[in-house]
């Protein structure tokens, strides 16, 4: 039995199993970090497995399961809204194996010290181009399907536009800049434009879908509250790529402009949780999966914590001043990127691959726990970095005491953080378990009231 | 609110923010060789900019504030540690920081490559960025005042400067030589012979661990009156 409409819609099956092997793998590196703050490791292995490649991959592995539950997110959401096959199944796999082989080649690489030095955008330079080829072929593939379609919708056009968007902004992030301010002004070109500008977009487009999908509120409601949403998330997220350019030697301008636009990016989120929270309420469908629903709810507030909130405090300028570089950066990096996009990609997830199994009601009981586990753990694990940055921020900043002599105090800190990371990580496996071994449940499933999107 | 409206509000958002970001994108660059001081940008700095990344530092250094924030901020770094400072921990962390509870890593820079990375890092150290890091702004200050007006020195920055780099003093500089109030009160030497231990240890100590200074009498002088009045100073206060 199948729940799918269109078979080209399996492709994605492939990115989310890739994606969870990559994301377990991350929470490891992560442990390992914060080993490194919690003990003194002996010189010898600080010589052959540094911090910072260490932290190369943690961070690398996340762009790379993230991007790869975009892309199979793309591919499994976009048959069904153009009522048609992908363009081509052959393109989408032969794009996956390039992409994971340039990840395999980057992450070995890394291990013998081949790397751009860029923070975050580590890769050299030439597997950069292996991954802009990987990113063409899946542009115009999806631009192909959406271009053959024989309906149009806006959700198409805007999933269209911030994969584009995102892809784009990543040359940016190529080129050596011979002068260090102009390198890091194009380097949040990439990293800023894409947390807080595509992927945004690509976030709204896919949450709309699910949203209608599940609840079957009218798709014009939905599609109204998409362009509002991602008109906002451009609108305060462009500009607020200056809270930023604070410090590194640019216009008094990006003050106020910086700290005003990115104190308004906020805004969207919190209409993105009215918004789901209207949807939920309004639904004609009856709950099939209650662990979708928790998925979705909990990126809604997630996100509007980590990234909303944690980064308007962070980034008003008098506040920035002192806060800028320290734990507290740590903190609020963790709680946005897991609030607003690790729970993104589970929710896709969590709706995809059962009906990819020919699941419609699955048993939920271990992901109920995976989800409490790994949110709660994460949170915990925020307000732990939180207080190793205000200590930090106080020790340094204000008392004027060392750097080293600072850190020092957060040998603690990390060790706590160490043992709840370890319990994140246990909510992790048990998450990626069981989405790998997904099983029906006893139970009957009440039959969905809404059609299939063909016929919406 | 209609669909109308709301893809007004997409097209209004996204056009104006794209066309304000684009406008200062261009003024940023007008700007900048004002802010990072571009004639300065010599052949030296472009090279220690690659040795940077060609070890990654970044991933552990933060520098502008952005990178690992697992080590120090580099920004303000040729200010806070000086060019010898800087070369002797760059080519032997494992010596530097053998009683740390931090390590850094042994990275084989050469000799070159180190000259290059402090001509880099000077250069970061002059762009003007509203002083930040703000910890960092008392090195600039002393450093400055020491090129302007060297005879004014105010004691701790001097001692700091020029022995900070291996010896501590109420919780600033690192700790490879000891701390200067318990080195202050332990030795028995006369004015005299500390100047003479500063400038040439082995003559004074034979088999002593540190360098030479490459510092004037005078300096040696305003130095060892510093060290000598740390100990009068926990006598009375005992």
């Amino acid at each position: 039995m199948m729940l799918i409409e269109y078979q080209s819609q399996r492709v994605s099956l492939w990115y989310f199993r890739l994606a969870l092997v990559l994301f377990i793998l991350q929470v490891i590196l992560g442990l390992w970090l914060s080993i490194n703050y919690a003990f003194t490791l002996p010189q010898e292995l600080v010589n052959v497995f540094p911090f910072s490649t260490a932290r190369a991959l943690h961070t690398n592995l996340l762009v790379a399961w993230m991007l790869l539950g975009f892309m199979g997110g793309t591919y499994y959401i976009l048959p069904p809204e153009c009522s048609r096959d992908l363009f081509s199944e052959k393109i989408a796999y032969l794009q996956l194996i390039i992409f994971v082989g340039a990840a395999v080649t980057a992450v070995v690489g890394f291990l013998f010290g081949w790397t751009q030095g860029k923070p975050l955008l580590e890769i050299p330079l030439p597997l950069d181009w292996v991954i802009v080829v990987a990113a063409l072929m899946f542009i115009a593939n999806v631009a192909m399907t959406i271009i053959k379609a024989e309906v149009r919708t806006a959700l198409q056009w805007m999933l269209l536009g911030g994969v584009t968007f995102l892809a784009l902004m990543y040359l940016f992030g190529m080129p050596f800049y011979q002068n260090l301010n102009t390198d890091y002004y194009y380097w949040w070109w990439v990293i800023h434009l894409w947390v807080e500008g595509a992927w945004e977009v690509v976030t709204a487009s896919i949450v709309a879908y699910i949203i209608m999908r599940v609840t079957g509120v009218d798709r014009k409601v939905v599609e109204k509250w998409l362009y509002v949403e991602t008109g906002l998330f451009l609108f305060t997220g462009i500009v607020g790529t200056g809270h930023h350019y604070y410090w590194i030697g640019a216009p008094d301008y990006w003050i106020w402009w910086g700290g005003i636009f990115s104190a308004l990016e906020p805004l969207p989120i919190v209409l993105m949780v009215v918004d789901t929270w209207m949807h939920v309420r309004e639904r004609k469908n009856p709950i099939v999966n209650p662990l979708t629903w928790y998925y979705i709810i909990g990126l809604a507030i997630y996100h509007l914590v980590g990234a909303g909130l944690w980064g308007f405090m962070h980034t008003l300028p008098p506040i920035n001043y002192y806060t800028h570089g320290s734990q507290v950066t740590v903190s609020h990096g963790h709680l946005a990127f897991f609030g607003a996009y690790a729970l993104l990609n589970l929710t896709i997830f969590y709706f995809a691959m059962p009906r990819l199994k020919g699941i419609n009601k699955y048993d939920d009981r271990l992901g109920k726990w995976g989800f409490w586990i790994t949110t709660i753990g994460m949170f915990i694990l925020g307000l732990v970095f939180g207080i190793a940055g205000i200590l930090q921020t106080y020790l340094e900043r204000f008392l004027d005491i060392g750097y080293s002599t600072a850190h020092l105090t957060m040998m603690f800190w990390f060790r706590v953080a160490f043992g709840v990371g370890l319990v994140f990580l246990a909510g992790v496996v048990i998450t990626v378990y069981h989405l790998f071994t997904i099983r029906p449940s006893n139970l009957p499933a009440p039959e969905p009231v809404v059609a299939p999107a063909a016929d919406i | 609110m209609t669909g109308k409206t709301a893809r007004l509000i997409f097209w209004l958002g996204t056009l104006s923010s794209a066309a304000i970001f684009l406008w200062q994108t261009y003024d940023f660059h007008k700007q900048t060789p004002k802010f990072t001081h571009t004639d300065k940008l010599t052949e030296q700095v472009v090279a220690g900019k690659k040795v940077w990344h060609k070890y990654n530092c970044n991933d552990c250094h933060t520098i502008l504030g952005f990178g690992g924030y697992y080590a120090p901020d580099m920004t303000k770094a040729f200010y806070r540690l000086g060019e010898n400072n800087i070369a002797s921990i760059v080519q032997h962390p494992e010596v530097m920081y053998k009683n740390s509870f931090r390590k850094m890593p042994h990275l084989g820079v050469s000799e070159t490559e180190t000259k290059q990375l402090v001509s880099f890092l000077r250069w970061v150290g002059e762009i003007e960025n509203r002083h930040w890091p703000p910890q960092d702004e008392k090195f600039v200050e002393a450093y400055k005042l020491r090129e302007s007006q060297p005879q004014k020195l105010d004691k701790v920055h001097l001692v700091l400067q020029a022995c900070g780099g291996c010896h501590t003093f109420e919780n600033q500089g690192r700790n490879v030589g000891g701390d200067l109030t318990a080195i202050a009160n332990r030795i028995t030497y006369d004015r005299q012979t500390l100047i003479n231990y500063m400038i040439n240890p082995q003559s004074v100590r034979p088999g002593v661990a540190m360098p030479p200074q490459d510092v004037s009498p005078q300096t040696a002088g305003i130095i060892a009156d510093f060290i000598l009045s740390l100990k009068s100073t926990k006598e009375v206060s005992k």
